[in-house]
């Protein structure tokens, strides 16, 4: 008998294909003597499909065989399992439900990474991997999430945030302010986009106008902040849990352009090397060539953030090094992050296979705790109440 | 008209049948039980008449079997009237029969044999036919008879039904890798212990537990077949003995890799005859344990374990010389504390469960728990969290603002004799006890109820017994004592004595409510 691992992925967002890179590759180096492993693909539409041939990148290349090819599924609950119930049900040739014990969600982006997906989890009741729903969303809204770790005491830049209505009703007053409060060079951000889709960076007051109008066709609501001049930015990944976690070895990513594009994060280097490598194959540096005493800062810091959230699973924070005053400022946080960043837990000496062991048992913990919380509270309250002169048990007291 | 009287004999019989199965079925499919329950709800003007039916029957059959054949329809009207009546009894009950799988098969058998009956009736002639015609009389108008046949055939198909499910149930747990067994067994706090031993080994572990009856074979069998899943690593299961031999039968399906004995004493003494033999019977987990050269904890402050361990058992207690152990116990009504001491290390353990026993269930569970690699603070975390047991030791505020300390589902002489020390602890207060006191202990029944007696008359300023015959041991204790017998009152039913506890209770009153017999022992 195998514990039964949903690997859900692709999902109605931006992000989508970067997902479906990231589900496969986790799901290649899942122990499988341990797990039976199902992949969920959710349609860019949020239809469930499942088919073996997902376990492979390949079929990918032409989705609509793919789908044809697969089985559309929805999750549902059925006494106290939840089980994958398949929809196309033929006559003689009845389809079993597949009990699943725990969900791997490899989404990146709004509409699954924000909480959507961990929200639709927890109302089936199943164990799954990763942010709950508040960190997810908290992690989500780049704003939020700044308020959050200023309220925390962590090291945050100061920004503005707007919405786009806002902006559309006058300009001048919002660009006025971003001036006056911020002061250039800015960078605009869509609050609540995974990866760096959307984000550029102003120098003068068109370029922020053409900014500010990029990040407004991706997100209702937008942030500005200050761009630090001589930056790094370096990247630690946290695995664990608020009660216990640790932090891996630091990177920095490799910036082509003035700040990291989609590109860059995700297509950019491999396309040579000819393998979808996602996240992993974007030219880096690991471990970061930072002093011990900054890299050791970092990891702390990202330790902090990730307790602050109240994190679970495996995270990446992203930070930005600023090499003139030597500050460190919490930049964000991916609840899901590319490549689930296991290139940083082997560099740490986390095999990716055991990382994903270790991802798994985090789920069940958190289910264990929850579970705990009622571990005796199985009493009905409406079994004392009687209505006639026969009275329950509870009523003769 | 024959075939018409035979028609309605049946469905009598099935109507019957339903009232007799839903009997059997709560007396566990025992026919000595159920045997029991006939004797005891024995009203005999229905066996009257059934009587004197069979006699007519029997008399009718001697004139020859053409006036039975055509006084067959009175007999089958009075069946279904019984049958009626039966059948009514079910559906107003608030336990009906549930029909599972067994019932099924013992009825699909039962209708069988009665259209078996009812053709030869049809078919034969003579003397035969006058046989079949009687007995078809016997089988619909006495469903008891009927019920307790089918039990009786069916059993070996029975029996290699449980096997079927037996074998499907090791099959199972052999199939979750690495997951470890522990069973857990004793005279009492076998059921506190499982469930504070479940939460601390969540802190680290996946732990399924048999929930809270199941702990004889089939019950493990069922939690195994419907609970167990591939991510378990740990199977806590509870063994439960009324018999010599059946943690054995337990431990040969789920072949435990620990085992925790939390204590041997005085239970079910009706069915094990001596304390030794009760010993023996816990003692088979250790045996199976052993087998696997696995570790087994045992409660050394209990005076019959602590006699007879070897050197290989675990004894964990309050004792200086056991490596497990409490020490610095302050016990309080909110709770107790006291530092756990494993071996070198310490950690300081609060817990809000009340009673002595209750640290000794905590220092055992923890014990197991500590070998298992449960860091000593999370051990201590968790123990934190744990809240009473319904009706065990459980706080509660009753009439007047007046405390409730529910130990209803107490059953043991030692535990009841903790709890009265737990009501000892609270001081300035009035304190009562209501109680009808303890049943099923064999011939030493008397000594332990006048013990309790004793006991309470000590502590309380005020006792209610329940049930007058019943209370009389415990009154013969409290009269050893100079108890005052003014503040002794009687009871005939749980509610009279909540009625009397009402007359008197105060904010400033604390009132122990010891094991709560249902109806049937209230004598």
């Amino acid at each position: 008998m195998k514990t039964t691992v949903a690997f859900m992925f692709g999902c109605r967002s931006v992000e989508h294909e970067v997902s479906i890179i990231s589900a496969v590759q986790a799901m290649r180096s899942a122990d499988r003597e341990k797990y039976d492993i199902i992949p969920i693909y959710v349609t860019k539409n949020g239809e469930m499909y499942t088919s073996n041939k997902m376990l492979e990148i390949e079929p990918f290349r032409d989705m609509k065989a793919l789908i044809a090819d697969s089985e559309p599924v929805t999750m549902i609950k059925s006494g106290n399992d939840v089980v994958l119930h398949f929809l196309n049900q033929k006559l003689f040739k009845k389809k079993d439900d597949i009990v699943i014990n725990v969900v791997f969600p490899v989404v990146h982006g709004t509409n699954c990474e924000d909480g959507t997906l961990q929200g639709y989890l927890d109302f089936l009741g199943l164990p799954y991997v990763g942010c709950d729903v508040l960190s997810s969303a908290v992690g989500m809204d780049k704003a939020v999430f700044k308020y959050v770790m200023q309220a925390a005491g962590l090291p945050v830049l100061p920004c503005i945030c707007f919405y786009a209505r806002e902006y559309a009703q006058d300009r001048d007053a919002t660009i006025g302010r971003a001036e006056k409060e911020i002061g250039y060079p800015m960078i605009v951000k869509p609050v609540n986009l995974g990866s760096s889709v959307g984000i550029s960076k102003a120098a003068d007051r068109t370029a922020l106008a053409d900014a500010i109008d990029l990040a407004v066709s991706f997100s209702d609501k937008v942030l500005i902040e200050h761009a630090v001049t001589s930056i790094r930015e370096i990247n630690c990944s946290v695995v664990g849990d608020p009660d216990s976690c640790e932090a891996s070895v630091c990177e920095e990513p490799f910036m082509n352009d003035e700040i990291l594009s989609y590109e860059d994060k995700y297509l950019g280097g491999n396309k040579k090397s000819g393998g979808s490598k996602g996240m992993a194959s974007l030219a880096r540096k690991i471990p970061a060539d930072i002093s011990e005493e900054k890299s050791a800062e970092i990891r702390e810091l990202a330790k902090k953030v990730f307790k602050a959230l109240g994190g679970s699973g495996v995270v990446r924070i992203d930070f930005i090094l600023d090499t003139d005053s030597d500050a460190v400022y919490v930049n964000e946080i991916n609840t899901i992050p590319g490549s689930l960043s296991f290139y940083l837990w082997e560099a740490t000496g986390l095999p990716y296979r055991e990382l994903i062991d270790r991802l798994i048992s985090l789920a069940f913990r958190r289910s264990r705790n929850r579970e705990n919380l009622t571990f005796t509270i199985d009493t009905n309250i409406l079994s004392g109440v009687s209505f006639g002169s026969k009275g329950a048990k509870g009523s003769k007291m | 008209m024959l075939i018409l009287s035979l028609n309605i004999g049946l469905i009598a019989a099935i109507l019957g049948l339903i009232r007799q199965y839903q009997m059997l079925q709560q007396n566990s499919y025992f026919g000595s039980r159920f045997l029991g329950w006939l004797k005891s709800d024995l009203t005999p003007l229905p066996y009257v008449i059934k009587g004197v039916l069979l006699a007519l029957t029997v008399w009718a059959a001697v004139l020859g079997e053409k006036v039975l054949a055509d006084s067959m329809i009175v007999f089958s009207a009075v069946a279904l009237f019984f049958g009626w009546k039966g059948f009514a009894k079910n559906s107003s009950s608030i336990k009906k029969l549930v029909f599972t799988a067994r019932i099924k098969r013992m009825l699909a058998f039962s209708i069988a044999v009665l259209v078996g009956i009812g053709v030869g009736c049809v078919l034969t002639n003579g003397t035969i036919k006058a046989v079949f015609l009687a007995l078809f009389v016997l089988f619909t108008l006495c469903t008891e008879l009927t019920c307790l046949i089918s039990l009786y055939c069916l059993k070996p198909c029975e029996k290699l039904i449980a096997r079927h499910y037996i074998n499907d149930a090791k099959k199972k747990l052999s199939s979750v890798r690495g997951i470890k067994v522990i069973g857990i067994t004793g005279s009492y706090g076998k059921t506190g212990t499982k469930y504070i031993l479940s939460r601390i080994l969540s802190e680290k572990y996946n732990v399924l537990h048999t929930p809270e009856s199941f702990n004889t074979p089939m019950g493990v069998v069922r939690t195994i077949r419907e609970k167990l899943r591939a991510d378990h690593e740990i199977f806590v299961c509870e063994m439960g003995a009324k018999n010599i031999g059946d943690i054995k039968e337990i431990c040969d399906i789920v072949h435990p890799d620990m085992g925790l004995i939390t204590s041997v004493g005085p239970q079910h003494l009706d069915t094990f005859k001596s304390v030794d033999n009760v010993f023996k019977t816990k003692f088979e987990l250790f045996d199976a344990v052993s087998a696997k050269d696995g570790t087994v904890f045992a409660n050394g402050d209990n005076p019959l374990i602590r006699e007879r361990a070897d050197s290989t058992i675990n004894l964990y207690g309050t004792d200086e010389e056991f490596a497990t152990r409490a020490e610095n116990i302050s016990g309080s009504r909110g709770g107790a504390t006291f530092d756990l001491v494993f071996g070198d290390e310490r950690v300081k353990i609060t817990t809000k469960l009340l009673g002595r026993h209750n640290v000794l269930n905590i220092v055992g569970a923890a014990g197991l728990a500590y070998r298992l690699g449960v860091p000593a603070k999370d051990i201590a975390f968790a123990v934190s969290r744990l809240a009473p047991t319904e009706h065990r030791l459980e706080m509660k505020t009753s009439v007047a603002g007046s405390l409730l300390i529910d130990d209803a589902y107490n059953a043991n002489p030692e535990g009841c004799l903790e709890a009265v020390n737990v009501l000892k602890s609270f001081e300035g207060m009035t304190k009562v006890i209501i109680t009808p006191g303890l049943v099923e202990l064999g011939e030493k029944e008397y000594e332990y109820n006048k013990a309790l007696g004793t006991a309470a008359a000590k502590v309380c300023d005020k006792i209610i017994f329940v049930g007058r015959q019943r209370s009389i041991p415990l009154a013969d204790g409290v009269k050893e004592t100079d108890f005052n017998t003014d503040n002794m009152y009687v009871a005939a039913s749980f509610k009279e004595a909540m009625e009397t506890y009402s007359g008197f209770a105060d904010s400033n009153t604390v009132v122990l409510l010891e094991n709560d017999l249902p109806d049937n022992y209230l004598k």
